[in-house]
């Protein structure tokens, strides 16, 4: 089995005293929306740092809270109130394209884990790593750190995970993601999957898909909005070079599609149409407002 | 009972995290981050507004197990000035010498280390993370969508840098 190296950052004393600093910012969340009648849940960041061992920390640079669609403008007001000034939180709708069971079932499932003496509602870990998968192939595979949250999500839970509880009910082709994100993890990190109903599944990757993560990942280019830089040419070009083609997880999972389709080119093609309009759009806001 | 011209130690607005040997201070007012030795956080946590500077030599040195001059805690105090780490700006008295003089001067008689706070920036990964989508620095802080930059001033086209 593999075993994580910490980040080697040359120095962790930021990245531990940020993440407190974010989990105050969560806790006054919490608290904020609680005394407004909002229940929140929080996805990714600290809820999958739990996950990791504590010689192998998982760092994290914000708080994403998911609450229903009814209480979402509620949430947002509260959080630009002056009672928020200090609250840097990355508010969800509710799942929307990370997972496609309702949110009330999500809420029922999920768990109050302690922090500080404040009860912290996260995702229950067969719904989170169904999140966990799908954000981590929506950003194209690009970081093979990050694959750690997929691994992590399992092995912090091995004895009691329910499989059925993970998987039953979803679409064949969501099914699909997340067991080849399992299967990722277990080529390239050494999740252990033997035994499990579906390890042959997720042990025959298509070739397309292991050939697009070790490309990204040779590439070592992560995603950044074009807008975001326009005063490096040297990044942009390589954004855009990223761009085009599109990248083929990414555009599956934009297109919900099947992982095992023959071509990725019409998710590809769709993909382009869908995300062009808005870069540029982007791009002449920020020239604009110069 | 607290006089004027004891330092107190801020209390609002800052996220303390130990570590073995430091203290990590985030300033969540001016989103900068500060390292205090294991001297200048004893130094630091004295200042309840009760002691004075020659009390809280008084005091450390105890702890230290080891006689800690005036000078020393001045020089402690100096910089947390710096750093706003006090509820109220306590002058330091130096008797007329420069920091550095002090610092000569203590360094050699001392077994404990010298009270130091450094800045804590954040490493280029963080500053890559919190891409903050602003185009100028007034939409970047923590309330905007993308939480804001971490320590660091906006470049105005959504990038975080030191």
């Amino acid at each position: 089995m593999s075993v994580r190296v910490a980040e080697a950052d040359g120095d962790d004393r930021w990245h531990r005293l940020y993440a407190r600093k974010l989990e105050v910012e969560a806790i006054h969340a919490f608290e904020l929306f609680r005394r407004n009648g909002i229940e929140p849940v929080l996805i990714k960041g600290w809820a999958v740092a739990r996950n990791y061992p504590a010689d192998a920390p998982r760092f994290y640079s914000d708080i994403d809270l998911a609450v229903s669609a009814e209480d979402f403008e509620k949430a947002q007001a509260l959080l630009a109130s002056k009672e928020a000034s200090k609250i840097g939180i990355d508010l969800h709708r509710e799942l929307r394209h990370l997972d496609t069971r309702p949110w009330q079932t999500i809420f029922e499932n999920s768990r109050l884990v302690d922090l500080d003496g404040c009860a912290i509602r996260i995702p229950s870990p067969e719904d989170h790593l169904r999140i966990l998968a799908v954000h981590w192939l929506n950003d194209g595979g690009e970081s093979k750190e990050r694959l750690w949250d997929i691994y992590y999500a399992i092995a912090a839970h091995q004895d009691s995970f329910d499989w059925n509880a993970c998987l039953d009910g979803l679409s064949s082709n969501r099914r699909g993601w997340i067991i080849a994100a399992m299967g990722l993890a277990n080529k390239y990190l050494g999740l252990p999957i033997d035994g499990l109903p579906f390890a042959d599944e997720a042990r025959d990757l298509p070739n397309w898909l292991t050939a697009t993560v070790e490309r990204e990942w040779r590439s070592g280019v992560l995603h950044r909005s074009l807008h975001t830089c326009l005063k490096d040419p040297a990044e942009f070009l390589r954004q855009l070079r990223k761009r085009i083609p599109p990248n083929p997880i990414q555009a599956t999972i934009e297109c919900e599609g099947d992982m095992r389709a023959g071509s990725r080119l019409p998710y590809q093609l769709k993909c382009m149409l869908k995300r062009s309009l808005p870069s540029i759009r982007g791009v002449f806001q920020t020239l604009k407002a110069r | 009972m607290n006089k004027p011209q004891n330092p107190v130690a801020r209390k609002t607005g800052l996220v303390v995290q130990d570590v073995p040997e430091e203290v990590l201070v985030y300033d969540t007012d001016t989103n900068k981050a500060h390292c205090l030795n294991k001297t200048a956080a004893m130094i630091w946590r004295s200042c309840d507004g009760t002691r004075s500077v020659a009390d809280i030599a008084k005091h450390v040195g105890s702890l230290a197990c080891e006689a800690v001059t005036d000078d020393f805690v001045w020089l402690a105090i100096d910089q947390l000035n710096e750093s706003d780490l006090l509820e109220k700006q306590v002058a330091a008295d130096f008797k007329g010498l420069s920091r550095r003089d002090v610092i000569k001067r203590i360094g050699l008689g001392s077994m404990i280390a010298l009270p130091v706070i450094a800045s804590l920036v954040a490493p280029p990964t963080a500053r890559a993370a919190a891409s903050c989508n602003c185009n100028n620095n007034t939409e970047c802080g923590p309330s905007t969508p993308n939480a804001g930059c971490p320590a660091a001033t906006c470049n105005l086209s959504g990038r975080c840098e030191a």
